[in-house]
């Protein structure tokens, strides 16, 4: 054990007259500079991400913020503060806390859940615990270091004396957060460390589960949205005569963002989108396109990228002419396609409330948007009074899917618009071609990449140029190997095709062209890409292990003939991973991935299965977006649009796999999100080690190569 | 318009083309059964016709008069299916959105095949899609479910 003094701008003990009576305790732990909010909340105010309640009847409740997308934070979550609560993982029961204004700001991404709750939530497990350890003893007429807490219960060591925590909290309830409080030893952990199951399965197996399209209420419309297909574009004319002839159709109108038809169900409004008749006025973008983007920014000079990073003298290396490695990578604009389309329901209450479910990343950013949306509305006299910021309640659903495309609140607005002109609640449904068409989208990138070999074939200069739109040069500047002379560079070049985070943000595109180029140099040079990363991340020990780890556990280097592999490694959101993929080669269908190696260091293991799950769907993520799927701009508009043209990977198709955890005492990392970047890298090597020829463009067609 | 749906006897008012996944979903309120794609791409929208897995988003109305409807609601009561029971203890689910689809896909697969091979499950089970990856537990809750369904031929 060893002891803490509860910061009281993160935990505070609730009157039961707020929540019921029991013991009720808030925590806050803050929010990292990334997904602060200026305005959301304000500095002294206390805004809890999570609430303990231990009611008189004995039933131990968390209520979490996080939105669940299929990462665990509903378990994981409560597992760090029932560790320290000492009470039976069975006994705990997880609540979805839906967002009430006063709480601040909320945002699923960056897998962020765990890094930020792993003090905080243990520690107020542990404050919780202290009180009633002292009502304990109190009770008991025993000093508090005579008394223990058990499953449960406090109790008096000596005598064998126990009372529930039930019969404890309406006195605990009244004592003051203690000073000093104590946490548990790593190898005292019970219930972190377990793979225990998920608590948010068995509705998922059995139809029960609500996701934002399961929203059902009394009266409710349905609607959907026809975006104009060029991006930026604007309506010129619409006749929505054939529209309104359908049985069904209530109403036809314009919002900011695209014509709405609202029905009576969402299949008659999906047929009314259809029998719109549209004449667009594509504006400035209409003949923008995506392969004139990528020449775009092939033809960029490096020069004029921006340094951000630099080491030693590159430019004199590179230029005197030893062995130089060179490269253009080029990675398409990838689209989100969660299972569930975009949706929001959305309903403006008699009583003058406005009440929204949502699956959303980000409650707040929901919050924030209705609260602009709305009261634009109002400034431009469309809807009677709508007042202050209680009058909004956000009620985040299950969400099928987010990858990142939840972050942005597009559909929230949209909803709001349409839901203002409609007494009733109005759910906003998607189809999936608006969905594939109307993305914030994974950048097109083109990294620039030279590096120079010195006489036994080891780099010893290289410059790295990332370039798209709204890019970042993260995870690469600096790099993590030790290369004598580095220069990272970066161009940002807007366009007019939505961008946002996507799965891995910044790591997936700067992972590949990073981990690509070092296996093309280590190829001219003749060395071993396995000894050579080892060997230049002297200062990076535990992204050696994991490469190490997945090496042994893979074969490496494998039997040459029909087996190929190749291994790529990468840091991101505080865990290290490095990926193995072996190629093999069959009479029936050429080169395909046989298996993926995974090896995982993310710190402090908090449930093993749940990051196995993680690292499975994060290797089947990039797979897809490696081997299958490109989005194309032709004329301003999104050539694809459902799964028969931007496929996905199917179970036939997925390889076998193997996901092995390094487990250490350093902070818990993010699971989420850290798989995805070394699998295409991994894949264009192994494809390297195949064929001898790199992969220059993603996604590659493993079909396609002869050997 | 008559139809049964999970072992009742149901009446619905609606057009004879309005696609099953609809009925279900708005008209009544079975939201277990998923929109993903509307054209039979996606499996998202899988029920079981018969017993044989159909796309509930371009399957009409019309077409499923006098035909017995098994949608998720309709396993079982209490999660006690052998094929739920084993996506549990498989913890298959990861966002759960695809799962009803692909739970009845494999429900309909060992209702055919009492031991299914690699083939056969990839044959059954290749276009029912899911984004958050849970293939490679999918394969093995198929596996483990057979086996139990087995073990319990033989008692
Ligand atoms: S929604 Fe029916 S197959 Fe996709
Ligand atoms: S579990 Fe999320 S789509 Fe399959």
């Amino acid at each position: 054990m060893k002891s803490f003094h509860p910061d009281r701008r993160k935990f505070l003990k609730l009157s039961s007259a707020v929540m019921g009576s029991g013991l009720i305790l808030g925590m806050n732990w803050g929010c990292s500079a990334e997904d602060q909010n200026p305005g959301s909340s304000s500095a002294n105010s206390f805004s809890p991400n999570a609430w303990l309640v231990i009611d008189d009847k004995g039933s131990v409740t968390i209520f979490v913020a996080e939105s669940e997308m299929g990462q665990g934070p509903y378990t994981l979550m409560p597992m760090l503060l029932a560790e320290e609560l000492e009470v039976e993982w069975k006994d705990i029961v997880v609540k979805h806390a839906s967002l009430d204004p006063a709480y601040g700001y909320q945002a699923t991404g960056g897998s962020a859940s765990i890094r930020k709750g792993w003090s905080t939530l243990r520690e107020a497990g542990a404050i919780a615990r202290e009180i009633l350890l002292q009502a304990g003893a109190a009770s008991m007429q025993a000093a508090t270091a005579e008394c223990k807490a058990e499953q449960g219960k406090i109790i008096h060591i000596a005598s064998g004396r126990k009372i529930p925590y039930r019969e404890l909290v309406n006195a605990a309830a009244k004592l003051p957060i203690p000073e000093k409080a104590r946490l548990k030893e790593l190898h005292e952990f019970v219930i972190i460390g377990q793979s225990i199951p998920r608590t948010d399965i068995p509705e998922k197996i059995n139809g029960k589960a609500r996701f934002g399209m399961d929203i059902k209420l009394p009266d409710m419309l349905y609607a959907t949205i026809t975006h104009c297909p060029v991006f930026g574009g604007s309506i010129q004319h619409v006749d929505a005569s054939r529209t309104k002839k359908i049985k069904g159709v209530i109403d036809v109108f314009e919002i900011d963002e695209g014509i709405v038809v609202v029905a009576s169900d969402t299949w008659t409004a999906f047929k009314g989108k259809d029998a719109l008749e549209i004449t667009w006025n594509p504006g400035k973008n209409a003949t923008l396109s995506s392969s004139q983007i990528a020449d775009r920014l092939k033809n960029l000079p490096p020069e004029q990228g921006e340094i951000t990073w630099q080491e030693g003298d590159s430019g004199a290396i590179l230029s005197s002419g030893k062995t130089i490695v060179q490269a253009d990578y080029i990675q398409p604009l990838q689209a989100h396609i969660p299972l569930e389309t975009m949706n929001c329901t959305a309903h403006f209450r008699d009583d003058g409330k406005l009440q929204i479910w949502v699956p959303t990343q980000s409650p707040s950013k929901a919050y924030e948007t209705a609260k602009l949306t709305s009261q634009s509305i109002i400034k431009r006299g469309l809807n009677k009074l709508f007042g202050s910021d209680d009058d909004i309640e956000i009620q985040t659903t299950l969400l099928g899917g987010g990858f990142g495309r939840r972050l942005k609140q597009d559909f929230v607005s949209q909803a709001v618009q349409i839901a203002q002109r409609f007494k009733q609640p109005v759910q906003l449904v998607w189809t999936r071609e608006e969905d594939v068409q109307h993305d914030f989208y994974h950048p097109l990138t083109v990294h620039k990449m030279r590096g120079a070999l010195d006489k036994n074939g080891l780099p010893t200069a290289w410059e790295l140029l990332v370039s798209g739109s709204k890019i970042s040069a993260s995870g690469i500047s600096p790099p993590p190997y030790a290369i004598p002379n580095t220069r990272v560079m970066i161009k940002n070049v807007g366009e007019a095709i939505p961008r946002g985070p996507w799965r891995s943000v910044f790591a997936h595109y700067n992972a590949f062209a990073m981990e690509h180029f070092l296996d093309e140099m280590a190829h001219a040079g003749k060395q071993d890409p396995l000894d050579l990363r080892i060997r230049l991340l002297e200062k990076h020990p535990r992204l050696q292990k994991a490469l190490q780890a997945a090496a042994t556990s893979a074969g490496w280097p494998g039997k040459a003939g029909s087996s190929y592999l190749g291994i790529a490694a990468f840091s991101s959101f505080g865990s290290h991973v490095a990926e193995v993929v072996e190629l093999r080669r069959s009479e029936k269908q050429g080169l395909a991935v046989h298996k993926v190696t995974c090896a995982i260091d993310c710190g402090v293991v908090i449930n093993p299965d749940i990051v196995k799950q993680q690292m499975e769907g994060s290797i089947i993520y990039a797979l897809t977006a490696a081997l299958k799927s490109k989005i194309t701009v032709r004329n301003g508009q999104v050539e694809q649009s459902n799964f028969h043209n931007y496929p996905i990977l199917k179970i036939d198709e997925t390889p076998e796999m193997e996901v092995i955890i390094l487990s250490n005492e350093e902070e818990p990392g993010g699971i989420g999100e850290p798989g995805v970047p070394p699998l295409a890298p991994a894949l264009a090597n192994a494809v390297l080690a195949a064929t001898g020829k790199p992969v220059r463009e993603l996604p590659v067609n493993l079909s396609a190569i002869k050997l | 318009m008559q139809i049964r749906i999970n072992g009742s006897s149901i009446t619905v008012d609606a057009p004879e083309d309005m696609p099953l996944l609809w009925v279900l979903r708005d008209l009544l309120n079975l939201t277990g059964t998923k929109y993903g794609c509307g054209m039979g791409a996606c499996g998202s929208c899988t029920v079981l016709l018969d017993g044989e897995p159909v796309r509930s988003c371009i399957t009409v109305l019309a077409d499923v008069q006098d035909k017995e409807i098994l949608t998720i609601e309709g396993l079982s009561k209490d999660n006690s299916h052998p094929v739920q029971q084993s996506w549990l203890e498989l913890q298959v689910p990861q966002c759960g959105y695809c799962q009803s689809g692909q739970i009845l896909s494999a429900v309909a697969l060992l209702n055919e095949t009492s031991d299914p091979d690699d083939e056969e499950i990839n044959a059954a089970m290749s276009d029912v899609l899911c984004r958050c990856g849970t293939y490679p537990r999918i394969r093995k809750a198929i596996k483990h479910a057979a086996k139990t369904l087995r073990k319990g031929e033989e008692t």
